[in-house]
């Protein structure tokens, strides 16, 4: 106990936080390490169990077969489409009305803001929702992936609070030059405003990279299959779909499905992996910005 | 001539513009957020397996409170609330507190980069989605080649390999993943107020003589009561949300009696058996309690802590 005080004023509670807090870490990390040495292994050896920290019997030809499945790359365009098309749509939207909410001078803005805010707090519920997505024959289309994710209040009073904070100078210097509201926005408060248009961007693209729901729910159609329900059919369905290309038996001899998937999963996250580094302080800023005001 | 001139001129031509753009939200609300709401009616109506949405609202009869009867004497009634009320009050006593303990420990860290790495790496699953997340834990957990089992038996925790995917595990299992998920991506928002601290009150409470707990128990917490205070009237006004994404991967035929919540059993008989009216009138039960839930958690804010949401 006194030995421990002596070090460099460490003592034993700092001590025992960086010790929770590195198998915290570990914690954190482990599942994907766990696919990832899974995705490397024979799929019959696997199944012996204990495949726990490197590949027992390593093998490529979990990947020849993911790689083979046309599904899953029709699934993977689909997903980065909408991700990248649906943000841009969103953040372009919700940044003009929330321009347009964090002015002093719009009209009926008790109103209007009463009506964002109201749509938080009570909804019609699922099935009214989805026959409304029938009736405007959104159902099994593309722009379902779209349009109705084309605005949230909540992004709305973040941005919102952020236009609010920039300097009302440069916003009169404008309107001197002769620019317009919507010039405004585009030319002064959205190049100002990089770090929470970026955030939020950012919020709404993991929002449709990772979901399943509006497909599973929203699309009938084989061409409309989403990466994540493309997973999700594969992790219940327990089958290999070798498809397309012809594998000698030595390989199809070894495959099972549980690694096969592990190869897919590895395969849908390493977009995210490789950006995650990049963008994860981006996330922090955001929330902190969003919670100026409490 | 004159008078329309008046109206135009009450608001300036920049005005106009930010009415357009504000007004492209209410559309959009309106179409989105609003007209479901007529929906609503058809809770009231005998709508169920109606095909033309128009149709099963225009002509379908009225039968009163039939829909809401039929709910509650449904033998899965019982079933559905216990898992929907247990799930989700269990996971909010258990997970709502994780974070600002988190968020409080992690503030103790002396070393800046280990902190940083260890708040990095903590976000991580919450970007992986709950097909991936849970796909990997259901393998993990797996009685023959996972690592959990592997362990439970060598320490001979159990007698053999424990079978997750029984009832009895199931709300362990949403309880324990959800906080593994979103423990450090829900610390951000404590972790921010904690920042936002005047480090004035610090270091005048260390010339009175305040030790460490001193200052988390004195300082920290206290500043950080207003945002913990608006999470947890948010937090209570979902208690009948469920996370549909987490259940749905996690259910299977096993354990059904202790996972079907209310956001399932909807899916399930609206839009998987068509009963519209059946589920438009559960829908609209849920989404009258949370309303309800927000007021009153709000209001017995106001009155213990002076301060709510609204």
């Amino acid at each position: 106990m006194k030995r421990a005080k002596n070090l460099k004023g460490y003592s034993v509670f700092d001590r025992l936080l960086v010790v929770f807090f590195t198998l915290f870490a570990l914690l954190m990390i482990y599942p994907v390490y766990y696919v990832f040495v899974g995705s490397f292994n024979r799929g019959l050896d696997y199944i012996s169990g204990g495949v726990y920290l490197f590949p027992r019997e390593f093998t490529f030809d979990n990947y020849r077969v993911v790689f083979a499945d046309g599904g899953l790359w029709r699934a993977y365009f689909i997903t980065v489409s909408r991700t990248i098309l649906g943000t841009f749509t969103a953040i372009t939207f919700t940044s003009i009305v929330a321009y347009a909410m964090s002015r002093k001078e719009l009209p009926f803005k008790k109103i209007i803001y009463f009506i964002n805010i109201f749509t938080m707090f009570f909804s019609g519920g699922l099935i009214p929702f989805f026959l409304l997505i029938k009736t405007l024959g959104l159902y099994d289309t593309y722009a379902l992936y779209i349009v109705p994710c084309a605005y949230s209040v909540y992004h709305m009073i973040i941005i919102s609070n952020f236009f609010r904070s920039l300097p009302e100078e440069l916003r009169e210097a404008a309107v001197l030059d002769g620019a317009g509201e919507f010039r405004i926005l585009f030319s002064v408060a959205i190049p100002l405003s990089v770090p929470v248009i970026a955030t939020v961007s950012l919020w709404i693209a993991i929002g449709h990279w990772n979901s399943y729901f509006d497909a599973m729910v929203y699309t009938s159609s084989e061409g409309l299959v989403t990466l994540q329900f493309y997973l999700m059919k594969l992790i219940n369905s327990q089958n290999v779909n070798v498809g397309a290309i012809t594998l000698p038996a030595s390989v199809t001899e070894n495959l099972t499905a549980e690694v096969v998937t592990f190869a897919t999963i590895v395969v849908s996250i390493l977009p995210v992996m490789f950006i995650f580094p990049f963008i994860s302080k981006y996330f922090e800023k955001g929330i902190m910005m969003g919670s100026i005001k409490g | 001539m004159e008078k329309a001139k008046k109206t135009t001129k009450k608001y300036s031509k920049s005005q106009w513009a930010l009415l357009f753009m504000a007004g492209l939200g209410v559309v959009f609300l309106l179409v989105f957020n609003y007209a479901p709401m007529f929906g609503i009616s058809l809770a009231f109506q005998s709508g169920d397996y109606v095909i033309d949405v128009r149709d099963a609202i225009l002509n379908s009869e009225f039968v009163g409170f039939d829909n809401f009867k039929k709910f509650l004497t449904d033998p899965e009634f019982i079933d559905v609330v216990v898992n929907t009320l247990g799930l989700n009050v269990l996971s909010l006593v258990l997970t709502f507190p994780a974070p600002i303990i988190f968020a409080l420990c992690i503030n103790e860290v002396k070393n800046k980069r280990f902190k940083k790495v260890v708040q990095t790496v903590s976000y991580f699953p919450y970007f992986l989605s709950w097909i991936v997340f849970g796909g990997i834990v259901l393998s993990m957990l797996d009685s023959q080649t996972g690592i959990v089992n592997e362990i439970i038996v060598k320490l001979k925790l159990a007698a053999g390999p424990v079978n997750f995917g029984l009832s009895e595990y199931f709300w362990g299992l949403i309880i324990v993943t959800g906080l593994i998920k979103g423990v450090g991506w829900n610390s951000v928002i404590y972790l921010a107020a904690i920042a936002g601290i005047d480090a004035s009150m610090y270091e005048a409470a260390e010339i009175d003589g305040a030790n460490r707990w001193n200052k988390m128990w004195f300082i920290t917490l206290p500043s950080i009561l207003p945002t913990i205070t608006v999470y947890l009237i948010l937090a209570i006004s979902g208690l009948l949300n469920s996370g549909f994404d987490q259940i749905w991967v996690f259910r299977n035929q096993m354990n059904l009696d202790r996972s079907e919540v209310i956001d399932t059993y909807v899916y399930k008989h609206g839009i998987l058996k068509n009963q519209y009216s059946y589920t438009t009138a559960i829908g609209l039960l849920k989404s009258v309690i949370a309303l309800i839930l927000l007021t009153v958690s709000n209001a017995v804010s106001k009155k213990i802590a002076g301060r709510g949401i609204y």
